[in-house]
C-alpha cells in the first residue's frame, strides 16, 4: 500500500538530518580526526602522531578511575532518574487546585544554572551544612561527613543534586507520554478493582514503556558525561588527588586553555564514545526482547 | 505541484550550504594548524601611518562601573586625533579566556585587548601580538621594571604588552573573632611561622572557626625562595626538599585541626567567603576587598584589621596588548600607548584602588596618602607593599596545572601520601603538560 | 476531525474487557476522574514535601535578593526572612545594566530555536515514526548517534563554520546551531510511534493524504510532546552562557545570560544584585512554563481521536 510519495519521508527528515550533520555530525568527525594529531588550539605544531594517543591513554592511571567513576555514577542515577520522575509526574497529573503552581516549582532545579545550583548545594553538603546538621542531631554520625572530599560521598553527593535537578526534566517527558494512556484503560482496571498501586504497574507502567525506555538511553548518556555536578561540589578539583574525577573533567583538563592538548583529548572524548555504546546497545537489546 | 517544486528547492538549498560548510570546515582544519593567520603582521607598510581609521578596543568586565571613564579616555584619545575611531568592547568575567581564544583561533582578535600575562604568553607564541619593545623602544622609561617584566617570556625577544594596572594582596583579619579565640590583634602575624602559631592558639581556644583556611600552592614555594620553574621556561622544579616541608607544616596543621575539611577543596568561593561568614579570621585580598567584605556583610564593619601580605607579597599585572593582525596597527599602538599612559592610569587609580604601572605615578601623593578610613588605609598598605611584590606564579603555570597540584596536596593533607611524593608526582604530570605545550 | 470506523475499532481493541454498549462504560467519565478527599489530601502531602524539596534551595537566593544592604548574606546562621526587605537591589539591576535590550536579544534567539525544533523535529520524526521508507533504520541511528558523538571541545569548530557563514556577532549566529536537537528528534519519533497504527492505516484507507493525516490525526496528538520541546529549546537558548559569548562580540547584541554577568564586575560585586539578576533571568521561563504545561498531558485523548 503506497501511502506517499517516494521523497516525501526524505522532504521531512533532511532539514533536520541536514542541520545536524553541519553542527553536531561534521565537528564529531574533526575530532575523530584530530585524535590523530598533537593540535592545539592556536597554530602550532600541527602534525600526525598515528595512534600516540591511543596508547597513551593505556598509560594514564587517572583514566581508569575517571572512567570508573563515570560508569558508576551512571548506574546509580539510571533507576533513580528513571522511577522517580514518573512517580512525580504520576503526582502532579491529576488536575488538583494549584497543580500549575507545583508543576512549575518542580522544574525549577532544571533551569537553574551550575553556579548558583554549586553555591547551594556546596552550602549544603558542607561541614555545617544542613545534612550533617541533621544527621549529627539525630545521632547517626558523631562527626561530619565529608560529603565535598571524600571520593564516594563526593559521587553520591553528585548524584543527589544530579537526580534533583532532573526530576522535572524528565518529570515533563513523562506527563506527555502520560497523556497517551486513555482514560479508559485506568477506568478499565479500577473496574477490575485494582487500587492505585496495581493501577500504576498495571497500566501505567506498561502504558510508557517506549518512553521509558528512551529515556534510560538518555540518562546513561547524560549520566556518562557527568562533570558540573563534581566541578562545582569540589571547586573543580574532583576530590583530594582527583579521586572523584569523572570521564569529561579529564577532557576538560587537556583541552580547556590556549595550549590545551587537542588531540589527546579528542583520543578521550573516543574512549567516552565508545563507553556510551555499551549501554545503550544493552538497553536497545533488553527493549527488543521486551518487544517480542 | 507545489509540494513537488518546494522540496526540490529546499533539497537543493540544503546542498548548497552543506557544500559552502564542508568548505568553511575544510578551511577551518587548515586554520587549525596553519598558525596565527595569513596576513602580516603590522609592521611597517601601512604600519608607521597617520593614527586614523576604527579600532576595536576590548576590556575585561570593566563596565558597567567604569563605562564612563573609559568613554573618557577614547573621547580624549579621538579628540587629539580626528580621524580615528575606538569602539569599546567589553566582555564579561566569566570565559573570557574561551572568548580570547576563539577569536585568536578565527583569526578576529579585537585591536586593543585587555590581556592578563598568562592570555599574552600563549598568543605570543603563535605570532599573534605586536611586539611592543620593537615600536616603542622608549617603553622602558615610563613603566616599572615590574610591569614590563611580567609581559616578557623566555623564549621570546619582546615585551608583548603595555602594562596597565598592578594589584597586591594585603591580610584583612577578623578582630573580634581574633580576641575571642586568645588572640592580641596588635600583634599580627607577619611572617608564615607567626601564622601557624597564633593558629595553634586559636584553635585551642575555639572549635568553631579558624583562623587559616588555605592550602599551599605554587606561590608559597615561590615565597620561600624556591626555584619553581628553570629559566628557560621549560621544566618546572619545585619538588624539592625545602618544598615539601612546607608542605609538611600545612599536613601537621591539618592533622591537628587547624584547618577547615573545604582546604581539600579548592573552595568554589575561596575563603574570602568563608570570611565574610565569619568562619575564618583571616583572608588575604586586594585593596578593593575591605569594600567588597563590608558590603556583602555590614556587620564586619569596624572589626577588620589589616596588615601587609605575609613574607613577600604577590604582584598580580594586568595588561593592554595589540593585536599583530591590526588593520589600523599605527592606530591601536597610539591607543594601548595613551591608554595606559601616567595620566590615565593616575585617574583609573583614583576610582578603584589599583595602582598605575607608570614610573611617573609614584610620586603622586593619592597613593601614598590615607584619608583616615580603613579603605584608605588598606589602599596605602598595598600601594607600599608593591615595591615589595613579585610575581610568584610563574606565566606557565595555568589552571589546570594548579588543579593538579592542588589534588595531590590534598592528599598528603589527609595523610594518604607523604608530601615530598606528592609534589613528585604533581611535577611529574605538570611537566608533562607543559612539554605537550611546546 | 474523526474517522468514525477506526474508532470503533480502537475502542474494542483499547477495552478489551468491556464491548461497546456495556452500560457500566458510559459511567467512567463521573467515577474515574473525582477524587476521594483521603486521596488527595495525601496528594497534597507529597506534593508539599517535593516543593521544599525542589525549590527550597532557591528560597536563600531569592531572600537575597530581597536584603537591604544593612544586613548580613552569609551569616553562619539561616536568616531566610530579610529583615529590612527591599527592591532596590532589582531597581539596581535594571539601572546597570540595558536589561529589556538583553531579554530582547534572548527572546529572539529563543523564539529561533523554539520554532526550529518545533517544526523540524515534528517533520523528521513523523516521518521515521509512521512512514516506512528504504533507508528509515539508518536515519534512525543517525539521530541516536548525534547524541552520543563526541562532542567536547568542538565550540571553537562551530564558531568558525558560523563565521564562514558570515554570522559572526549575529543572534541568528548565536541561534542556528540550536534549532534542531537530536534529543527533541528522538522524543518526537517516540511521540509519533505510540500512537495506534489502526489509525493510519483507517485514514489511508479513506483516501486520505500524508499530509492531512499529519495535520488532522497525528499534530493533535502529539501536542504534549511538543510543548516539551518548545520548553526544552527555549531553556537550552535562554540559559545558553558560552556559545553566545563565543558568537557574540558587540555588547549590544548580548543576551540577558551574559549580561547578567556584567553584575559580577571586576572590583565591584554585590550579591544582593547578583541574586536580583537571578531571579530575572528565571521570570520568563517560569512564565513560559507555566502557560505551556497544560499542554504536556493532552495526548490522544483530545486529539479527535478517540482512544
Amino acid at each position: 500500500m503506497k501511502a506517499h510519495r517516494w521523497y516525501a519521508p526524505w522532504v521531512l527528515v533532511a532539514p533536520a538530518l541536514l542541520w545536524l550533520f553541519v553542527f553536531t555530525i561534521w565537528p564529531s568527525l574533526n575530532t575523530i580526526r584530530l585524535s590523530f594529531t598533537n593540535a592545539k588550539p592556536l597554530g602550532g605544531n600541527f602534525s600526525w602522531v598515528g595512534g600516540a594517543n591511543f596508547t597513551r591513554l593505556l598509560d594514564d592511571p587517572p583514566l581508569g578511575r575517571a572512567l570508573f567513576n563515570s560508569l558508576f555514577f551512571m548506574v546509580v542515577c539510571l533507576p533513580l532518574l528513571t522511577l522517580l520522575p514518573l512517580l512525580l509526574a504520576v503526582l502532579v497529573e491529576k488536575p488538583l487546585r494549584g497543580i500549575a503552581f507545583f508543576r512549575v516549582a518542580y522544574y525549577t532545579p532544571v533551569i537553574a544554572s551550575a553556579v548558583v545550583v554549586g553555591l547551594i548545594w556546596t552550602w549544603l553538603l558542607n561541614d555545617r551544612g544542613i545534612f550533617n546538621t541533621i544527621l549529627q542531631s539525630m545521632r547517626v554520625i558523631s562527626e561530619p561527613l565529608p560529603f565535598l572530599t571524600e571520593r564516594w560521598l563526593i559521587i553520591l553527593s553528585a548524584v543527589a543534586v544530579t537526580v534533583w535537578k532532573g526530576l522535572g526534566y524528565y518529570m515533563i517527558i513523562y506527563l506527555a507520554a502520560l497523556g497517551n494512556i486513555g482514560k479508559d484503560l485506568h477506568e478499565a482496571a479500577s473496574m477490575d478493582g485494582a487500587n492505585a498501586v496495581r493501577r500504576f504497574f498495571a497500566v501505567t507502567v506498561p502504558g510508557v514503556r517506549s518512553t521509558m525506555t528512551l529515556i534510560a538511553m538518555l540518562i546513561c548518556v547524560a549520566a556518562l558525561r557527568v562533570f558540573s555536578e563534581i566541578y562545582v561540589l569540589t571547586g573543580g578539583t574532583g576530590g583530594a588527588g582527583g579521586e572523584a574525577m569523572t570521564l569529561v573533567m579529564l577532557i576538560q583538563r587537556y583541552s580547556g586553555g590556549f595550549e590545551g592538548n587537542l588531540g589527546y583529548a579528542a583520543a578521550l572524548s573516543i574512549v567516552l564514545f565508545l563507553v556510551t555504546l555499551v549501554p545503550m546497545g544493552a538497553i536497545a537489546i533488553y527493549n527488543r526482547r521486551q518487544d517480542s | 505541484m507545489v509540494q513537488t517544486q518546494a522540496a526540490r528547492t529546499r533539497i537543493g538549498r540544503g546542498v548548497a550550504v552543506l557544500a559552502a560548510a564542508g568548505l568553511a570546515l575544510g578551511m577551518a582544519a587548515c586554520g587549525d594548524g596553519g598558525g596565527g593567520g595569513g596576513s602580516t603582521s603590522g609592521g611597517d607598510g601601512g604600519g608607521d601611518g597617520e593614527i586614523t581609521g576604527s579600532i576595536t578596543f576590548q576590556t575585561w568586565s570593566l563596565t558597567p562601573t567604569f563605562q564612563d571613564y573609559l568613554d573618557g579616555v577614547i573621547a580624549a584619545f579621538e579628540e587629539a586625533h580626528p580621524g580615528a575611531k575606538v569602539t569599546l568592547q567589553d566582555q564579561p568575567g566569566d570565559g573570557y579566556d574561551q572568548k580570547v581564544l576563539t577569536q585568536a583561533a578565527s583569526n578576529s582578535l579585537p585591536d586593543v585587548i585587555n590581556l592578563p600575562p598568562d592570555f599574552a604568553l600563549p598568543l605570543a607564541k603563535v605570532d599573534m601580538l605586536d611586539n611592543l619593545a620593537e615600536s616603542d623602544p622608549g617603553m622602558g622609561d615610563v613603566y616599572v621594571a615590574g610591569g614590563i617584566e611580567a609581559y616578557q617570556f623566555p623564549g621570546l625577544d619582546g615585551t608583548w604588552a603595555y602594562p596597565w594596572y598592578l594589584n597586591t594582596d594585603i591580610n584583612y583579619w577578623n578582630t573580634e573573632l581574633m580576641t575571642t579565640c586568645g588572640l592580641d590583634p596588635a600583634k599580627l602575624p607577619t611572617t608564615d611561622a607567626e601564622l601557624f602559631d597564633q593558629a595553634k592558639t586559636y584553635s585551642e581556644n575555639c572549635t568553631d572557626s579558624y583562623l587559616m583556611s588555605r592550602a599551599p600552592g605554587v606561590e608559597d614555594f615561590a615565597r620561600a625562595g624556591i626555584e619553581v620553574i628553570n629559566a628557560e621556561g621549560t621544566e618546572f622544579t619545585f619538588a624539592t626538599p625545602e618544598a615539601a616541608e612546607i608542605v609538611e607544616r600545612y599536613v601537621t596543621a591539618y592533622q591537628e585541626g587547624l584547618l577547615p575539611n573545604s582546604v581539600l577543596n579548592d573552595d568554589y568561593l575561596g575563603n574570602s567567603t568563608m570570611f565574610t561568614q565569619g568562619q575564618v579570621a583571616w583572608s588575604t585580598g586586594g585593596a578593593p576587598a575591605y569594600a567588597n567584605f563590608t558590603k556583602d556583610n555590614p556587620s564586619l564593619e569596624g572589626k577588620i584589621a589589616i596588615n601587609a601580605a605575609l613574607d613577600v607579597p604577590s604582584l598580580y599585572v594586568q595588561g593592554v596588548g595589540v593585536s599583530a593582525q591590526s588593520k589600523n596597527i599605527a592606530t591601536a599602538r597610539a591607543f594601548a600607548q595613551f591608554v595606559t599612559n601616567a595620566d590615565n592610569q593616575n585617574a583609573f587609580g583614583k576610582i578603584v584602588s589599583v595602582f598605575p604601572s607608570t614610573i611617573a605615578s609614584a610620586d603622586d601623593p593619592y597613593f601614598s596618602e590615607s584619608d583616615g578610613t580603613v579603605n584608605g588605609d588598606a589602599k596605602v598598605l598595598a600601594f607600599e607593599s608593591l615595591s615589595r611584590a613579585k610575581a610568584l606564579i610563574p606565566v606557565q603555570f595555568n589552571s589546570s596545572m594548579g588543579t593538579i597540584l592542588r589534588q595531590q596536596i590534598s592528599l598528603a593533607m589527609r595523610g594518604d601520601i607523604p608530601a615530598a611524593d606528592a609534589l613528585d608526582a604533581a611535577q611529574k604530570e605538570i611537566n608533562q603538560m607543559l612539554a605537550d605545550q611546546a | 476531525m474523526s474517522v468514525p470506523t477506526a474508532d470503533k475499532a480502537l475502542e474494542v481493541d483499547l477495552l478489551e474487557t468491556r464491548a461497546v454498549g456495556d452500560p457500566k462504560r458510559k459511567r467512567k467519565s463521573l467515577s474515574f476522574d473525582s477524587v476521594s478527599t483521603g486521596e488527595k489530601v495525601l496528594r497534597y502531602v507529597f506534593l508539599v514535601v517535593m516543593l521544599v524539596v525542589a525549590v527550597g534551595p532557591f528560597l536563600w537566593q531569592f531572600s537575597t535578593s530581597l536584603k537591604g544592604p544593612l544586613e548580613d548574606i552569609y551569616s553562619a546562621s539561616l536568616s531566610l526572612i530579610p529583615s529590612q526587605p527591599t527592591i532596590d537591589n532589582y531597581i539596581a539591576v535594571w539601572d546597570a545594566i540595558p536589561v529589556w535590550k538583553y531579554i530582547g536579544n534572548s527572546l529572539l534567539v529563543a523564539a529561533l530555536a523554539v520554532g526550529g525544533n518545533v517544526v523540524f523535529t515534528t517533520m523528521a520524526g513523523f516521518a521515521v515514526a509512521r512512514m516506512k521508507f528504504a533507508g528509515k533504520g539508518f536515519v534512525i541511528a543517525c539521530f541516536m548517534g548525534v547524541l552520543i558523538l563526541p562532542g567536547e571541545a568542538t565550540i571553537i569548530a562551530q564558531f568558525v563554520t558560523i563565521k564562514n557563514l558570515g554570522l559572526a556577532d549575529q543572534l541568528l549566529g548565536v541561534a542556528l546551531p540550536g534549532m534542531v536537537g537530536a534529543l527533541n528528534v528522538l522524543l518526537m519519533w517516540n511521540a509519533f510511534r505510540i500512537i495506534p497504527k489502526e489509525i493510519d492505516e483507517a485514514a489511508v484507507v479513506d483516501g486520505a493524504t500524508v499530509w492531512s493525516r499529519l495535520k488532522d490525526i497525528h499534530l493533535p496528538a502529539v501536542r504534549g510532546t511538543m510543548a516539551v520541546i518548545a520548553i526544552f529549546a527555549f531553556i537550552g537558548a535562554w540559559d545558553d552562557f558560552l556559545w553566545p559569548l563565543i558568537v557574540l562580540t558587540t555588547p549590544d547584541r548580548f543576551t540577558l545570560t551574559i549580561g547578567l554577568q556584567y553584575l559580577a564586575g571586576t572590583f565591584s560585586t554585590n550579591q544582593r544584585i547578583i541574586a536580583a539578576g537571578t531571579m530575572v533571568a528565571f521570570i520568563p521561563i517560569a512564565i513560559l512554563f507555566a502557560s505551556l504545561q497544560r499542554y504536556f498531558f493532552m495526548g490522544v485523548e483530545e486529539g479527535g481521536v478517540k482512544g
